[in-house]
């Protein structure tokens, strides 16, 4: 963890906390992509889903940042989501619990610039 | 006792046992990747994660130990869904190139991908981890193949016990599994003895390719190429095209000298008989040593692996080694130099030694120093069992409908002590036979050494078995050596000076040549039992199928003694069947 990331991880406390703190699209998926950043030093690159599952998470959400984004991104970012629960040891079990946070508070966020045809 | 539900069935369990062997014993397959068991219970690949009631989160089969009230679900949506995902992670960072990969059909990754019906759209153009191809005499290593089971890491360190093959995970993101970062195989402390190759469950580790300079020497009409087979070989060839394991050797021995002059072999001939020329230089070897006072205990040098080892970790000890060389670097030896020109009229140069070998190792050893006479390489080229079958396979040859063989070449004809080699304690056994007749000075009666045969044993462990024997008035202490961790073990005893040991047999590979990093690879059996019927195999061709069980009564090798080496350990002898041993410098980091 780094200083840099404190923001955000109390961001995300906030979130956790507090159900009604809502950003827009592009901050929603700087700051998730800042968070999961700020995790890659405690990420100890054992288990699968956490090694990969991150990283493919980061891509997964480039996609939202240059707007090609579809519906099977989206379903593709929740099931890596649910898949870290797969994860061996708590920093990815955690990852995993905050995005499902992010995905629960947030999915219409994520939703509404889905390319859906 | 534990009262556990898998799957809807109540059943009774010890406590501390996996869920994994749980399930396995009632009949429900969990799959997995990373796990061995035993060596690698780590739970890192993640496919074998069950679902258990009560718990948030999906727990790993292998490591996980049953609890009472346990009520567990191996196939619920989660798991599936889950392991499906994990999966296309992996394949994410997986090269494919699968129609030409080393591993030729025996992929473990391959096999779970398939069953779990893994579409390529869902996880991409599969970009590979690494880049690098680490290169070595014996072994090789493809990184971008890895997909960080850890598996031979644990086998190095846990059955080999060289430690050469880490896992390097200071990026946690990028991990990854190489020797010294920067070096090949051969500057590092590897031994080659190819155990890694055989639990890889990709491509990624794999045998250094010689098939293709052997089919370029056959196709040259300049050459002519003399393949050996190793007694081992003949036990496990037939795995590969349909037979069981442990089959007895006739039934698979002719087919095989077919399918080798099928390949284009000019003349076959097997290295049991260059056992039999290594019994009588080694046994004459320990006789000198005993009644000269020599340096003692004589360790064997059949096993390029643990000569290397030798070399690399226990260099005070290089004078115990016996100077013979291992068996087919002999015999490549005595056919460039003896055979050829005497009876084929060609000379050393225009022969093409090829050894077929269940050792990797034996890959590393044919470029050693010491291992030529006159300037030309005793042997030229080794080919695996597994090697041999794909180049069977790739010809279009049937083997099961191929006719017997019989190879007519003197150096073909063998007696049981060279045949049983290959297994554990063999080599012992195959000297001692000989050692005692010409120390006793009268035939032999029981020569089944039994004590020295087959034992369970733990990978983890290896076995040392030890006995005494009583030969010509001497007290003679044997041991017979196998596997990584019982190297070291034998070290710390011989260090620590409790026990007077005459003759110590060594080999790197748990259960001897039988279970040689070139064999095939069995997935659905335990390593001791494969060990167990394959030595079988070769003690039973001793017992029923050969007339001639004592070296020194094979009638040509002791022909070879009157028309070129004279008699053992004579000048003659030292010239082509004798070596010697160097330290070697290596970097383990």
């Amino acid at each position: 963890m780094t200083i840099e990331s404190r923001d955000v991880i109390n961001l995300f406390e906030n979130w956790i906390l507090d159900a009604d703190t809502k950003l827009n699209e592009m901050d929603l998926v700087k700051n998730i992509k800042t968070y999961l950043e700020s995790q890659h030093p405690e990420i100890c690159g054992k288990c699968t889903p956490c090694r990969d599952g991150v990283v493919r998470l980061e891509r997964l959400l480039d996609k939202y940042v240059d707007g090609t984004a579809t519906l099977d991104t989206l379903s593709e970012l929740e099931q890596i989501t649910y898949n870290l629960r797969a994860s061996r040891c708590s920093v990815g079990l955690d990852i995993g619990k905050n995005m499902e946070v992010v995905l629960e508070n947030n999915y219409h966020t994520l939703y509404k610039p889905v390319k859906k045809y | 006792m534990a009262k556990i539900t898998i799957n809807g069935t109540v059943v009774k369990v010890k406590n501390g046992t996996t869920i994994l062997n749980a399930a396995t014993n009632l009949g429900i397959r969990i799959p997995t990747l990373c796990f061995l068991e035993e060596i690698n219970e780590i739970g890192f690949c993640r496919t074998c994660v069950v679902e258990v009631k009560g718990e948030q989160d999906l727990v790993s089969a292998c490591n996980t130990e049953v609890k009472n009230g346990m009520v567990i679900e191996t196939d619920s949506k989660k798991v599936i869904d889950s392991r499906s995902k994990t999966l296309q992670l992996l394949a994410s960072r997986h090269r494919f190139d699968c129609w030409r990969c080393p591993k030729d059909g025996m992929c473990e990754f391959y096999d779970i991908l398939k069953e779990y019906h893994i579409l390529f759209e869902e996880f991409g153009p599969g970009i590979a981890r690494g880049t690098d191809l680490i290169e070595g005499s014996g072994i090789s290593m493809d990184q971008s193949k890895c997909i960080l089971c850890k598996r031979c890491v644990a086998v190095c360190s846990e059955v080999v016990t060289a430690n050469v093959l880490k896992f390097r995970d200071d990026d946690g993101m990028n991990p990854f599994v190489s020797p010294t970062i920067g070096l090949n195989f051969d500057q590092t402390g590897c031994i080659f003895c190819g155990q890694c190759v055989k639990v890889c469950p990709t491509g990624t580790l794999f045998e250094t390719d010689h098939i293709g300079r052997v089919n370029e020497m056959i196709q040259d009409p300049n050459k002519l190429v003399i393949v050996q087979v190793a007694p081992s070989v003949k036990t496990a060839i037939g795995e590969d095209f349909g037979y069981d394991i442990g089959t007895p050797i006739k039934e698979t021995e002719g087919k095989m000298f077919r399918a080798l002059k099928l390949l284009g072999f000019d003349i076959i001939t097997d290295v049991a008989w260059g056992a039999d020329l290594t019994v009588l230089e080694e046994g004459t070897e320990l006789i000198n040593r005993i009644q000269n006072g020599g340096t003692l205990p004589l360790f064997t040098s059949c096993c390029p692996a643990w000569v290397r080892y030798a070399e690399l970790y226990e260099p005070e000890y290089l004078e115990n080694l016996s100077t013979t060389k291992s068996p087919h670097i002999a015999q490549g030896a005595l056919i460039k130099h003896y055979y050829a020109p005497k009876y084929l009229n060609k000379k050393p140069k225009d022969v093409y030694v090829v050894s077929i070998m269940p050792c990797t190792a034996k890959k590393y050893e044919i470029d050693c120093e010491g291992h030529e006479v006159d300037d030309i390489r005793d042997v030229d080229a080794v080919i695996t069992v597994r090697g041999l079958s794909k180049m069977i396979k790739r010809q279009g040859i049937d083997f099961k409908r191929l006719d017997d063989y019989v190879p007519v070449s003197p150096l073909a004809k063998f007696t049981g002590a060279g045949a049983i080699f290959g297994a554990s304690g063999g080599v012992t056994e195959g000297a001692l036979r000989t050692v005692s007749e010409i120390l006793d000075k009268k035939p032999l009666e029981k020569f089944d050494f039994k004590v020295l045969r087959g034992a369970e044993f733990k990978a983890t462990k290896g076995v040392i078995k030890e006995t005494t024997i009583t030969i010509g008035g001497h007290k003679l202490n044997v041991a017979v050596v196998h596997g990584g961790a019982a190297i070291k073990e034998m070290f710390t005893r011989i260090k620590s000076g409790k026990k007077k040991y005459h003759f110590v047999e060594f080999m790197a590979c748990p259960g001897g040549c039988v279970n040689g990093g070139g064999m095939p690879i069995v997935r659905d059996m335990p390593m001791h039992e494969v060990v167990k019927l394959r030595s079988n195999a070769l003690y039973n061709q001793d017992s029923q199928d050969l007339p001639l069980r004592k070296s020194h009564e094979n009638p040509s090798v002791l022909k070879a003694y009157e028309e070129f080496l004279v008699k053992p350990n004579s000048e003659e002898a030292h010239k082509y069947c004798h070596t010697h041993f160097t330290q070697k410098e290596y970097r383990n980091e």
